[in-house]
């Protein structure tokens, strides 16, 4: 089992490198020239941008860009952003943003879906199935961008001008409140999706020939659903969950944009665009990470859940 | 018990999602929604692009942060004048050597007092290429500036601008290389405030420290060192040491928002007091919802329609340009398309200032027929391209203008979108585009000379953001001739001559003037928009 994650760990090195060459090198390749977008819609002193230009070592050929780049973060220096910041710093408070928003979903993710999942396989074909699975078909179909904006303006907008302050409206100011609803909205698309899947994994597994022997033997109905279907049930899942949490970090550009909350989707979204290659390549490489970091915990919970698979 | 091992991964996920946004909880700042005596006004701000350096604050959201934390040597009242703030007088004989007394009784926020030497530092800091500002430009009138700009690989070997000088503590004296009547107007702006001695490291740059949590001499002073990208909320306390009119509240928070659509929504539901930057999306609502809390007043930004006249002779006949200009509908486009967040634009100057002549520009107005008639007859193009950079909210307006063209016209419009408006510049410059393009123009000061000089001059074509490439010696002459103009009246004069000149030739087209639509909460009154679309703190009261 550590032979098997380090040599897990061991086989992500080349692939965080050549994200990083990829990467920088397709924010390279982007149109525009990165100290004019600095300068916005006025023209910058020529001398001035020259001197930035320089600066930034935006003269030389690509390769030496990245090599300036690579040496510099095995030293642990990500760069500067074109404000000076440092990268590190920038991220390290976006990612506290993110994480906390993603687990948040992940979280809400897991026990809506699979408590909505788990009810309407026991339920199947009667009006309460029905129901949760027209209703995540409705969720499924309606954009983030629509959620966010009704679920802000109702349930924080409408309620707070009526006195009930439950759920903040933007910003990360009011501790982990301010991320159930984000959290929610990010969640949305997955919890149905997660929804269907409970349920469809649940009640193929319920239809097994040990099933009905379970039941055969006697064993209390929750015995038989908790411990020997839903077990079996669950590794589809894992695997749904495990990949998923890399969307949900990455990907909440507009979750993010909604709520004001300061996390890496955003800052992604706004380095492509001012062509900022530390940022995006730090960040990336650190998304690149938790996907990897996720995977193997998804091929070890399998083993978790299912004795007869081992790693060596 | 092997069941519960599945449980137990989840409720284990549960417990570390706790605990974490309990972390995130634990680390954020501001906060404090209770409505209390000790609530600050809280202010709606975009990130700054920036850290806070005056010399390399040019863009609004960073200006206003400044605006608050430093005192202007002088201001724009309510008539578009310019009055003195900080200086106690401003005096010249010829437009050309300028004398610069300050008052008493400034002091920064360690203490030290203000003196006149911290403006010469400052203005040599921001001039020096070394330095790398992006306002080091506005230095480019001072006698001397040439010197601290050999060029990019030369080294600098002046120590500041020669045309510099305090006189003693209380007085500099600034030498320009030519006369030019408006720069006491310029002195207003960001790039011009002072810096103190505590500014500089050893290595006599800004130092990190100074750039995050600026010492300023104005009447609010940032309360901890800002960090970017990371905080939400930057709060000041007010600076009572401060001579001049001091705000009547003693907190300010600014809150930074990306989406200009939650900080309305922050608004309405009461935890946010002012929004300069309402979108138009929420004017309709803004306006039944809050009353007279909601602000709408003129912009100095101009929005047109350029001409690439360097890069393609298709453009070079003005008759076609006024048919185009003609042919463009502007009022529907100004409270349609942008739901009355713009105004139909009628001259080269925008109405905020001194100077603006309503229906100055005749081939502003809507008119199809003629439009149609004088484009048949000067032979226009039978096809045109209209470039727009889609990281603004340009689409809407620019496929409106395509409309307008090919109704009244009869002509194929192509619209091309942009990544940015520097792709658009990149293009033209390599030729691969020769299509008219959007353009736009916000003042750095406020005067009327500033929508002309930058944007038109021929020197602008190098250095300033001339894009069409026009270029009219007349039209040259004539600045040359307001800049040496003994009062403002006589400066003006030339100044409008030259705007009939650009009205005449039609380089741009002049589509909308910006609007500024504002709201602010139940918790505050006063709220003021000054010229420089900055917030006038003195006026905002809390109501209690």
């Amino acid at each position: 089992m550590g032979r098997y994650i380090i040599r897990r760990l061991i086989q992500a090195i080349p692939v965080l490198l050549g994200a990083t060459l990829l990467i920088y090198a397709i924010v390279f390749a982007l149109p525009g020239d990165p100290i004019a977008a600095l300068a916005g819609e006025k023209r910058m002193d020529p001398n001035i941008v020259a001197i930035l230009r320089d600066q930034y070592h935006l003269n030389d050929p690509f390769i030496v860009q990245y090599w300036y780049y690579l040496t510099g973060m095995f030293g642990g220096d990500f760069g500067k952003t074109f404000a000076g910041v440092p990268v590190t710093d920038l991220m390290a408070g976006k990612f506290q943003v993110t994480i906390n928003l993603a687990v948040t979903a992940l979280v809400l993710e897991a026990v809506i879906g699979i408590g909505l999942g788990l009810y309407a396989a026991l339920r199947r074909g009667r009006p309460a199935d029905s129901l949760i699975l027209a209703s995540t078909l409705v969720l499924i179909s309606i954009p983030t961008l629509v959620t966010g904006f009704v679920l802000q303006l109702l349930l924080g907008v409408k309620l707070k001008t009526a006195g009930i302050d439950l759920f903040p409206i933007a910003g990360v100011t009011e501790g982990w409140r301010s991320y159930l609803l984000p959290g929610f909205v990010l969640a949305g698309v997955s919890i149905a999706y997660l929804t269907r899947l409970t349920r469809t994994s649940l009640a193929e597994t319920l239809r097994a020939d040990y099933i009905r022997t379970a039941v055969a033997k006697g064993l209390p109905r929750r015995r038989v659903v908790g411990r020997h279907a839903l077990r079996n049930a669950l590794i589809p899942l894992v695997t749904f969950l495990g990949a998923d949490l890399g969307t949900l970090m990455g990907g909440a550009v507009i979750t993010e944009t909604i709520f004001n909350l300061p996390g890496i989707g955003q800052q992604l979204f706004s380095s492509v665009h001012l062509r900022e290659q530390s940022v995006v390549v730090g960040i990336v490489t650190v998304l690149v990470l938790v996907y990897i970091l996720a995977n193997l915990v998804v091929d070890l919970l399998y083993a978790v859940l299912d004795p007869r698979i081992r790693y060596e | 018990m092997r069941v519960t091992n599945g449980a137990r991964i989840i409720a284990g996920t549960a417990l570390l999602a706790l605990g974490l946004t309990a972390c995130g909880s634990e680390s954020s700042t501001g906060g404090g929604s209770a409505a209390g005596g000790d609530q600050p006004v809280r202010m709606e701000l975009g990130e700054p692009q920036k850290l806070f350096y005056p010399g390399d604050t040019t863009e609004s959201e960073g200006a206003e942060v400044l605006a608050a934390v430093f005192a202007p040597l002088v201001k724009y009242d309510e008539n578009k004048q310019v009055i003195n703030d900080v200086a106690e007088s401003i005096k010249t004989t010829d437009n050309k050597v300028w004398t610069i007394k300050i008052k008493p009784g400034y002091t920064w926020h360690n203490g030290e007092p203000l003196i006149a030497q911290n403006y010469v530092d400052a203005w040599n800091y921001a001039a020096n290429q070394d330095n790398a500002q992006g306002a080091n430009g506005f230095f480019s009138r001072v006698e001397g500036w040439a010197d601290l700009n050999p060029g990019e690989g030369k080294t600098v070997s002046a120590k500041g601008m020669k045309g510099l000088k305090a006189v003693d503590d209380t007085t500099f004296k600034v030498t320009l290389s030519k006369p030019y009547s408006q720069f006491k107007t310029m002195l207003g702006y960001t790039a011009f405030y002072p810096l103190p001695k505590a500014a500089f490291g050893p290595d006599g740059k800004i130092t990190d420290a100074y750039a995050k949590q600026p010492i300023g001499q104005g009447y609010f002073k940032l309360d901890k060192p800002y960090n970017k990208g990371t905080d939400q909320t930057i709060d000041l306390t007010r600076y009572d040491k401060f001579p001049g009119t001091k705000p009547k509240f003693d907190k300010l928070q600014f809150k930074l928002y990306t989406s200009p659509e939650t900080a309305f929504n922050d608004l309405v539901a009461g935890n946010l007091d002012v929004h300069d930057s309402l979108p138009p999306s929420a004017i309709s609502r803004a306006k039944t919802e809050l009353g007279e809390r909601y602000i709408d007043t003129a912009d100095a930004g101009v929005g047109y329609i350029g001409f690439p006249l360097q890069y393609n002779k298709i453009y070079s006949n003005v008759k076609v340009r006024e048919a185009i200009s003609m042919a463009i509908d502007r009022k529907t486009i100004a409270e349609t398309v942008f739901s009355g967040t713009r105004a139909p634009a009628d001259d080269f100057i925008n109405p905020l200032l001194d100077g603006y002549r309503q229906g100055a520009c005749a081939v502003c107005n809507y008119d199809p027929a003629k439009a149609k008639e004088q484009y048949a007859a000067a032979g226009g193009p039978k096809t045109l391209e209209l470039g727009y950079n889609t990281d603004g909210p340009h689409k809407e307006w620019i496929e409106a203008v395509a409309n307008n063209l090919r109704a009244n016209l009869g002509v194929q419009v192509t619209v091309k979108p942009f990544e940015k408006f520097a792709s658009i510049l990149d293009d033209l410059d390599k030729k691969s585009y020769t299509g008219m393009f959007r353009m736009g123009w916000a003042i750095d000061y406020p005067s009327a000379e500033n929508y002309l000089t930058p944007v038109f001059s021929t020197v602008a074509i190098k250095t300033g953001s001339n894009y069409a490439g026009w270029s009219n010696k007349q039209f040259d002459e004539l600045l040359a001739k307001g800049d040496a103009a003994p009062t403002q009246e006589e400066g003006l004069k030339y100044y409008q001559q030259a705007d009939d000149i650009l009205i005449k030739d039609l380089p741009y087209i002049p589509v909308y003037f910006y609007r500024t639509n504002a709201a602010f909460s139940q918790h505050v009154k006063g709220v003021k928009i000054n010229l420089l679309n900055q917030v006038d703190w003195t006026k905002v009261e809390k109501v209690a």
